[in-house]
């Protein structure tokens, strides 16, 4: 208990702080038994009266290893002091609990789901912890750094504050950028009935402007008919759906399958995200009242395999240094898209190594489920934290890590930083580029 | 002796397998109502197919990858579970007052078999409560409901292991045994060993969202 | 010769033993049909004439070796083992040899009151 309450102490984020000493304690118990009994529902009930107290879950978190087995690390540890202290206290928790509460919430867990696959009964623990934030969201505690996101996209539709004339302005400088290099080149803007539209998550505008240009240059190598929107929509992301704003989640999918219709798109391409594609097939879509997806959504790492087997993307050199594929959470555990991004990432990297483990039980980079949008207050609590993932890393001996998801690069370019691992982490869009044959470029 | 052993193996015996078959059975129909008015779309994704390929999977010891990690606890938890299923509903002396009782019948266990049996129950048992002492994460969740529920599925086993050898007093021995075996059972639906019936509900489902909806096992 | 004569004595034991059921004959102390194979129990306790005395039905013998249909004084089947009517495997219609005598003793301890009726209590180890 001492440990909890030093790093209660040690982190401040304005957002918790704040938003805690504006509550009062009647407000705390309505709101977390009002989410409880309006939003619980059955399965709710089924984990908590499944769980017989096992433990056997611990095995799966990354945290449990990081932190020499500590037991609150454990994802049952980590309801017991969430959810279940909650349940049985009837919602009267006092607030240093609450602020603990959503530590562990948002910062300690991603809620990559890999607990579910180490649990015998399925006990899905990011469900639970995905509701506790849904509590902490209406009880305005959210930390800070991930609540500015949402409001961004509740202000303007994306994730980074950008104005609608600075994305198009940056689709236009990224086209005149390109055409150095391939004078025929065209960010296709607004393209009614085209093959599909290419989505993105806002930081690359904002911060990986460079994804964009290798991802144009890619589609138009393979002489595809593609576009991109100039409105609304055309940024995939979704941090609403890890702070618990739900509502909001479902307009922003809303608006990006609306945009993709409004387009008359066969499909939509997205860039190499995890949590988007959990927003867009999984969570976002349900919200609305979408079974499937109503227009297909291909994540990157499918398209790019599909273009490879076709022979659209030819090989024209591939990289001789040891390569390993980190496999995200949602693109694997979201989509069972493990194999293809192997072939595509073993296609250019023929000296390849597997980490262990790997597959849908790879470790997971301790960034996504929104904890690094936590921001600098917590950056040490996911490197800390993710100690395995850097043992495994340096037990493959790799010179490259390939890692197809945003949040995983910048989760494992913090932990390749601190554990001071000398690697070079790729997008599979940044290998295809450099590596492509490339017949209209100059 | 008589009032109280026929009390314990008539109307209580009913009263026990009427709590215990018809608390699962409101259970399952009170959580499915539930589930069709706040979260129907679980039934939109319910695939038998893959429900029933992640049930399979655990079913099996060592397919899981936890399994694999976990040796002890696999060889353990599946004997314990077996016996802990098989020996009381084949032990020829529940069959025989079955038999007796309301004519429904069928094949027994050798006396020897069973008591082999029962000893594994115990044993595993015993190992489940070494680990709630030992294992970090086992220890941190266990509070005196976990060691309460353990002594109540111990209890008619040992009752029952020591009545058959005639340890102690007799009489008094195969009234605990009956009793505790009734209080196991209305237990069931009340507490977390209901995991009996929700662990194929929560599996299915969960297999389902993993197989058919993310394209990925989940074992 | 201190051998000789312990291993006289041993044999002088080991044929007493072989005469003990003999005595059981004489005076009857369990129920052990040899009609059932590889017995699950020991044998039903049962002190043949203690347990009449006791309950006072000493000479209404057709309360137990009964023939068929309902008891009767005139109709009785002393001398022939229940296994002659009740076969092990219950033939159709008919009681099965094990229920045949847990019925007949706990019907009638129930219908008393009075005697064993757990498995243990006639079924008693030594």
């Amino acid at each position: 208990m001492s440990e909890q309450t030093k790093e209660t102490k040690v982190i401040e984020d304005i957002g918790i702080d704040a938003g805690l000493e504006q509550l009062t304690e009647e407000q705390i118990e309505k709101t977390i038994m009002s989410v409880i009994n309006a939003e619980g529902g059955t399965r709710l009930e089924a984990y908590t009266k499944t769980c017989v107290h096992c433990g056997l879950c611990s095995e799966a978190c990354h945290y449990y290893h990081s932190h020499d087995k500590d037991p609150q690390y454990a994802p049952v540890g980590k309801v017991r002091n969430t959810m279940w202290n909650f349940l049985t206290k009837k919602g009267k928790i006092s607030k240093e609990e609450l602020k603990r509460a959503v530590l562990i919430a948002h910062t300690e867990c991603n809620l990559c789901r890999r607990c579910v696959q180490y649990c015998p009964f399925g006990v899905d623990t990011a469900y639970i912890i995905a509701l506790v934030r849904r509590i902490v969201h209406k009880l305005g505690i959210t930390p800070q750094y991930i609540q500015d996101t949402a409001h961004s996209h509740a202000a303007t539709f994306n994730q980074m504050w950008l104005k609608d004339d600075e994305w198009v302005d940056t689709l236009f400088w990224q086209e005149d950028e390109a055409r150095d290099e391939i004078p025929s080149m065209r960010i296709p803007l607004e393209k009614e009935g085209a093959d599909f539209m290419y989505s993105v998550i806002a930081p690359e505008p904002k911060f990986r402007t460079q994804l964009i240009y290798q991802a144009a240059v890619i589609f138009n190598e393979c002489g595809l008919d593609w576009t991109m929107p100039s409105t609304t929509g055309w940024d995939n992301s979704d941090m609403c759906m890890f702070t618990g704003d739900f509502e909001m989640m479902g307009r922003l999918k809303r608006d990006h399958y609306e945009c993709a219709q409004r387009l008359k798109v066969k499909k939509v391409v997205m860039g190499e995200c995890g949590h988007a594609y959990r927003s867009i097939y999984d969570q976002g879509n349900r919200w609305v009242g979408w079974r499937d997806m109503p227009v297909p959504v291909i994540h990157s790492i499918q398209f790019f395999w599909e273009l490879l087997k076709a022979g659209k993307i030819k090989v024209a050199k591939t990289i001789d240094k040891l390569a390993t594929f980190h496999d995200p959470c949602n693109t694997v555990r979201g989509m069972g898209l493990h194999e293809m991004g192997r072939e595509v990432a073993k296609a250019f990297y023929p000296n390849f190594v597997e980490m262990q483990p790997n597959r849908e039980h790879n470790y997971c980079c301790a960034a996504g489920g929104g904890v690094i949008n936590c921001g600098p207050p917590h950056k040490m609590t996911r490197v800390l934290g993710n100690r395995v993932k850097a043992e495994q890393l340096k037990a493959t001996g790799a010179e490259v890590l390939i890692a197809p998801c945003h949040n995983c690069h910048g989760g494992l370019e913090d932990i390749i930083h601190h554990y001071k691992l000398d690697m070079e982490i790729r997008f599979l869009g940044d290998i295809i580029y450099e590596c492509m044959e490339k017949p209209n470029a100059v | 002796m008589h009032s109280i052993y026929n009390f314990a193996t008539g109307p209580l015996c009913w009263a026990a397998f009427i709590i215990f078959i018809g608390g699962l059975l409101l259970k399952f129909i009170s959580m499915v109502r539930r589930a069709r008015s706040s979260e129907p779309y679980i039934f939109g994704y319910f695939s038998p197919y893959f429900g029933l390929r992640s049930v399979i999977a655990w079913l099996i010891p060592f397919v899981p990858r936890n399994g694999k990690l976990n040796p002890v606890f696999t060889v353990v938890t599946f004997a314990f579970h077996i016996c802990l299923l098989v020996a009381p509903l084949f032990l020829m002396a529940h069959v025989m007052l079955l038999q007796e009782g309301v004519g429904m019948h069928w094949g027994t266990l050798s006396d020897a078999t069973a008591d082999v049996m029962t000893v594994i129950v115990l044993v595993g048992l015993a190992y489940f409560a070494y680990r709630r002492c030992t294992d970090p994460t086992a220890k941190y969740v266990t509070g005196p409901k976990e060691w309460v529920l353990l002594a109540l599925v111990a209890a008619p086993f040992l009752t029952g292991f020591l009545a058959y050898h005639q340890i102690f007093d007799y009489q008094v021995m195969v009234v605990l045994h009956i009793l505790s075996g009734e209080a196991m059972l209305i237990a069931i639906p009340f507490t977390w060993l209901s995991h009996m019936l929700l662990f194929p509900m929560v599996r299915m489902y969960q297999g389902s969202e993993f197989g058919g909806v993310r394209h990925v096992k989940d074992w | 010769m201190k051998k000789t004569i312990l291993l006289t004595l041993l044999a002088v034991a080991a044929s007493l033993l072989y005469l003990l059921p003999a005595f059981c004959q004489e005076d009857m102390r369990v129920i052990e049909p040899t009609a059932f194979e590889n017995p699950q129990r020991p044998a039903a306790v049962f002190n043949h004439d203690a347990h009449n005395e006791k309950a006072g039905i000493e000479g209404d013998c057709y309360l137990c070796h009964h023939s068929e249909g309902k008891p009767d004084p005139d109709n009785t089947s002393e001398g022939t083992p229940c296994s002659d009517c009740h076969a092990v495997k219950a033939e159709k219609g008919k009681t099965g040899l094990m229920q045949a005598y847990h019925k007949m003793c706990q019907d009638c301890h129930q219908a008393k009151g009075k005697g064993p009726i757990a498995c243990g209590e006639c079924h008693v180890r030594n």
